[in-house]
């Protein structure tokens, strides 16, 4: 009687560290959404309208938000063509040697550490140009951008019951029109999930922007080949100054960031059930 | 023959792979006259003495590619223990009701904006383990040669590792989740008609996911040690090669992040920092390689 005593005990200890090393991890979050929000929600009130538009010595961060937006642009129209074009690749061929390649690629790119896309798009771009520009920066996100929409269509193509494709083969229809016209469509939803969570991605990344996009702050982007700022790198920036106003507009800088990145992501999310992040 | 769709889309993966190729390239080549000039000393030796006059510089990033190390393994400590408790909380024991909530939240903390961690780290975290965390353990512990360092700013080894376990529990988990739920069901049922109790179950179902365990964990160290500005914010930036917690330190990204900027001015300091970031190159490549491989044995032999 007292060994099952002893079990039982072991169960309910058990049980209460999972639980409570469960509310730990999911802790932080809380108190991310909680902080940005009680920190930056009085600065943007405060300032109002301004905050948005207005430049940096106005209080505001207009120009780094047009830039998040351009830049976004876009690295999507530099990388998804090529992410959509590769994740069927490694969807149409996952037993031959290149496409095992790819797939293994684009898992290391995948997990890559996104300081060195920027050094190198620094050296192959910026230092040929002689000026950090929108163009460099967006190329150093599209390179982070390309194997996650590429990941997403292959796992979405590969959820396509196998029937369809027979079928469509069987109507004596080249390999490329199954593909593009048939399975490719039936796909959508699950490409369309992964390049919404790709720019959801992207749009937040600060690293590969860090010596590439130069940052631009006073007056909005103009043209791609001039630097242009961004929301993570103005607070990046801001964080490291010494000066209490600038960690005010760091907070407020947050909130807008920390709303685009949830308006974008938790619809998809909902939506959906599982990502693969 | 003509394949339309071959010639459509493997153009595009020739791009990808002569980019990655590229990216090699470039690093190295650009980190050859380091190597040049200071041979495998570069690697080995913590010394930063930029100069004017070139005969004077002298580079060794041993302690960048220490911390890098040392603060991801101080996250995996803290992440595993969190990350597995949350995989069987979410599998066996949460609520119906309550287990999509938990999983979109650890799907949109792994997913957010690095940038907003390390804001919240610089400016709540780190004050916040100063004095409630590294204080006391300085005062009481001292004599233990890991809290030894005076914690005075709080920006140290220990801040970052802690944001970096708060960061990759959600990616950990969400491996390690995938493969606990992918456990048969029959399993479950024949230990539980053994009579066990739902510890004894857990543990014996542990085990049998122990390899996506190491996959998992290998992948999170991967992410950890590639994560620039939230480590760059609460490290303290400064060369310090050391087992102590509390001291600040460098890793290998947040040295690339601070000192890229203006390496321009000497001449062998950006070949120093690309000699770093190829190592950090290699680093990432060889964990990620080993803990896809180890991953994708495990599921292999599961669906078999």
């Amino acid at each position: 009687m007292s060994r099952l005593n002893a079990r039982k005990l072991k169960e309910k200890v058990f049980l209460a560290c999972v639980g409570a090393l469960t509310f730990l991890a999911i802790l932080p979050l809380f108190h991310i959404i909680l902080t940005v929000t009680a920190k930056g929600l009085p600065v943007i009130a405060e300032r109002g309208g301004k905050f948005i538009t207005g430049t940096l010595s106005e209080g505001g961060i207009g120009p780094a938000v047009a830039g998040t937006f351009l830049l976004t642009f876009l690295s999507a129209l530099l990388g998804l063509p090529v992410a959509f074009l590769v994740g069927l690749y490694a969807y149409e061929f996952p037993n031959s040697t290149i496409g095992r390649w790819t797939k293994t690629l684009l898992q290391i790119m995948l997990e890559f550490p996104t300081i060195l896309v920027g050094v190198f798009v620094m050296q192959v771009l910026v230092v040929p140009m002689g000026t950090y520009s929108a163009i460099a920066g967006a190329l150093a996100l599209a390179i982070i951008l390309t194997p996650y929409v590429a990941v997403y269509t292959h796992e979405a193509m590969r959820e396509i019951p196998f029937t369809y494709r027979e079928a469509a083969f069987s109507l004596g229809l080249t390999r490329a029109k199954v593909l593009f016209r048939v399975l490719a469509p039936m796909a959508k939803r699950g490409v369309l999930t992964g390049v919404l969570i790709g720019l959801a991605k992207v749009a937040g990344e600060t690293a590969p922007l860090l010596f590439t996009a130069g940052g631009l702050y006073e007056s909005y982007p103009h043209s791609v080949t001039k630097p242009v700022g961004a929301i993570p790198l103005l607070i990046y920036q801001l964080v490291q100054s010494p000066s209490k106003a600038d960690h005010l507009t760091a907070w407020g800088a947050s909130l807008v960031l920390l709303l685009i990145f949830l308006g974008i992501f938790v619809p998809i999310r909902l939506s959906l059930r599982e990502v693969k992040l | 023959m003509g394949d339309a769709f071959k010639a459509m889309t493997f153009p595009a993966v020739l791009a990808v792979f002569i980019l990655f190729a590229g990216m090699l390239f470039v690093y190295f080549t650009h980190a050859v006259p380091a190597f040049h000039r200071f041979g495998i000393d570069v690697y080995l030796k913590n010394v930063w003495i930029a100069a004017e006059n070139p005969e004077d510089e002298i580079y060794g990033v041993a302690a960048a590619i220490w911390g890098s190390i040392y603060t991801s393994l101080i996250a995996i400590a803290l992440a595993l223990p969190l990350s597995i408790s949350y995989s069987i909380f979410v599998v066996d024991y949460a609520p119906k009701w309550l287990k999509n909530p938990l999983i979109i939240i650890s799907d949109i903390m792994a997913g957010l904006p690095t940038i907003i961690y390390g804001l919240w780290g610089a400016l709540v975290l780190v004050p916040f383990l100063r004095e409630h965390v590294m204080k006391p353990l300085h005062e009481h512990l001292s004599f233990i040669p890991l809290f030894s360092y005076p914690p005075t700013t709080g920006y140290s080894y220990f801040s970052a590792g802690v944001l970096l376990a708060i960061m990759i529990t959600p990616f950990a988990s969400a491996i390690i989740r995938g493969a606990y739920s992918m456990v048969p069901f029959t399993y479950r049922e024949a230990v539980y008609a053994l009579g066990a109790t739902r510890f004894e179950a857990t543990r014996l179902l542990l085990g049998y996911i122990r390899p996506a365990i190491v996959s998992g964990t290998i992948l999170a160290f991967g992410r950890a040690i590639g994560e620039t500005v939230a480590v760059s914010l609460v490290i303290g930036n400064t060369f310090n090669m050391t087992w102590e917690l509390f001291a600040p330190g460098y890793t290998v990204s947040s040295l690339i992040a601070n000192q890229f900027g203006n390496a321009f001015i000497y001449e062998y300091m950006t070949p120093a920092l690309y000699a770093a970031g190829l190592a950090l190159f290699a680093i990432g490549l060889a964990v990620n390689l080993l803990g896809l491989r180890i991953l994708g044995r495990w599921e292999e032999n599961v669906k078999a």
